[in-house]
């Protein structure tokens, strides 16, 4: 797999706060932030195009997801939206500040050959099997 | 009709100059707005739960109340979460609620400026308000912080741009520093950019309350930022008439911190020997600042409040909530304002999944597809007055400007229901 290593960031953007507000089962909102963002080098040395998705993976956890580039952002850091999406791949554990690190985390990212973004539905539905 | 000086139920920022248009009850028009708010207020009916649901049914009130009681009672260790989107009035019932079910009392600063008031309660604080700030400043630093992003008119009102009484020429007459791990939108209208490694905050925090100490270091660059400019950037704060860090969640969520925040303070504190600093957290969610203010003044403690014992103990770590759901510790859970199931890491989220939830929400959300209990809400601020907290600090009446749909009530007649049936149950 021709992963690349990268410094995973979390944060909020305009169009996440604006989806928001349609709803969080607007389309407006899961387009907002169900994407990462990584420089053109980054997904030109990943061989990315057109839509097929990413995987993000760390430590914790995996998600496919969407990508755009970005020209911001600098080679080896990835930028993911607040959201369910980004969720699937941060720890929950706080160091005993009751505040999880969003920001600065090592992950991958790698080409989803044939993966699929999961949906709204199925993010809730895979926490809600998680139950059982 | 038309509304001026409305109050936008947005961000931290709690812009008192909107303009909205009311006809026939509903919401045709809003001026002044940043495109967020104009969401909000052109977007509030879309989406909205459209009645109280029992196990995904529908319900009346009465009986998604009664459920909520039983839930409630029933529970040892519930959770009372969110707050910060909603009015005062409304986290001060659900403080209430939380001691009368002796359970924890969170609000979402636990995953967003929590780490900020830890430090500031290790070591203090040099504040002023935004107005102070748009007439005074005449250097902003925005550290961690990018608010072209997540507080859209802060520059245009109170910061960057803004024409102030001591500061007439507006941006002009001030001057903007970024620091940030990777451009913004912000750091491209800076005038000067300044790119700190990931991680790397509270090296450059020291080195440069080191450097504005007199202290010359001997490294050629902290955190990826070159000495030279480490020095340059320690003269230009000193040389400020008026400094302000405005700072985000660049600084509380990454590696170190409430450590981070601490520094941040150590540097202001250094840089108020040789003129006037401050030091202000960018508070995202409208209220939230509003969330401590009221904790505090009810419990004694601004979020992570248990009351098991009768009486409120605090302790960020133990009982906040990303804490309570990732350790299987809380056994229900009440959540207003806030969908957790989509901010918190996924442990957390799925331990929320594992339990029985009460959420009173205006919208569907991931967590109100989880719950056993939705009450449908007015929105405080367009369908229900109220007051709330600006990021500085200063309380702002937000007014009610359309009905809310019939049988639809406001967050504190809903908690003020659930606490009714409580007390009922234990008088019984
Ligand atoms: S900046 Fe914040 S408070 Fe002001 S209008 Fe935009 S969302 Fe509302």
């Amino acid at each position: 797999m021709n992963g690349i290593e990268v410094t995973l960031i979390s944060g909020r953007t305009a169009r996440q706060g604006i989806g928001l507000e349609e709803g969080k089962t607007s389309q407006g909102y899961i387009k907002s932030v169900n994407e990462v963002s990584l420089c053109p080098e980054d997904a030109a040395s990943l061989g990315l195009s057109g839509d097929e998705p990413v995987t993000v993976a760390t430590e914790h956890g995996s998600v496919v997801a969407h990508w755009r580039v970005d020209k911001g952002l600098a080679r080896g850091t990835a930028f993911f939206p607040y959201g369910p999406w980004a969720n699937q791949v941060y720890a929950s554990s706080t160091d005993g500040t009751g505040m999880p690190q969003f920001k600065g985390i090592r992950a991958t990212l790698s080409p989803a050959a044939g993966g699929k973004v999961p949906s709204l539905q199925e993010i809730v539905e895979s926490m809600r099997r998680a139950e059982h | 009709m038309k509304h001026e000086d409305v109050v936008c139920p947005f961000c931290g920022c709690l812009c008192d100059d909107l303009e909205v248009t009311v006809e026939d009850g509903h919401i045709v028009g809003v001026k002044n707005a940043c495109g967020i708010s104009r969401s909000k207020f052109m977007s509030h009916g879309l989406n909205r739960v459209s009645a109280p649901t029992v196990e995904g049914k529908e319900a009346s009130l009465e009986e998604a109340v009664r459920e909520s009681v039983g839930i409630l009672s029933g529970a040892r260790r519930p959770l009372v979460y969110g707050l910060s989107s909603t009015e005062c009035g409304a986290i001060s019932k659900a403080v209430e609620l939380a001691e009368a079910t002796g359970g924890v009392l969170d609000n979402t600063s636990s995953v967003c400026h929590g780490p900020t008031i830890l430090a500031l309660q290790q070591v203090g604080e040099s504040k002023a308000t935004l107005g102070e700030i748009r007439n005074r400043a005449d250097l902003i630093i925005f550290w961690g912080s990018n608010p072209t992003e997540a507080h859209l008119r802060h520059i245009t009102r109170y910061s960057g741009t803004a024409k102030g009484m001591y500061v007439p020429e507006g941006r002009k007459g001030r001057r903007i520093i970024v620091v940030d791990v990777r451009e913004t939108g912000t750091s491209k209208m800076a005038d000067q950019f300044i790119k700190v490694e990931p991680n790397g905050d509270f090296e450059l925090l020291e080195a440069l309350r080191a450097t504005v100490r007199g202290v010359a270091l001997r490294a050629e660059a902290v955190a990826g930022v070159p000495m030279d400019q480490v020095r340059a950037l320690a003269e230009v704060m000193k040389g400020a008439r008026f400094g302000v860090v405005f700072f985000g969640l660049g600084l509380t969520q990454s590696e170190g911190r409430h450590m981070n925040i601490d520094a941040a303070v150590g540097l202001v504190a250094e840089l108020n020997r040789h003129t006037k600093f401050l030091l202000t957290p960018m508070r995202g969610h409208y209220n939230v600042a509003g969330a401590n203010a009221v904790t505090t003044w009810q419990t004694g403690y601004p979020y992570a409040v248990d009351f098991s014992r009768g009486y409120p103990r605090y302790n960020p770590g133990e009982y906040t909530s990303v804490d309570m759901l990732a350790r299987g510790e809380a056994d229900a859970a009440l959540v207003l304002a806030s969908d957790p199931a989509s901010t918190f890491p996924v442990d957390a989220a799925r331990g929320l999944a594992k339990i029985p939830v009460i959420t009173l929400e205006q919208k569907i959300t991931p967590t109100s597809m989880l719950s056993r209990v939705v009450i449908p809400v007015a929105t405080a601020g367009i369908e229900a007055e109220g007051t709330a907290y600006r990021m500085d600090g200063v309380p702002i009446r937000l007014r009610k400007l359309v009905e809310p749909t019939e049988g639809v009530h406001s967050d504190e007649e809903v908690l003020g229901m659930i606490l009714e049936g409580l007390k009922g149950g234990a008088e019984k």
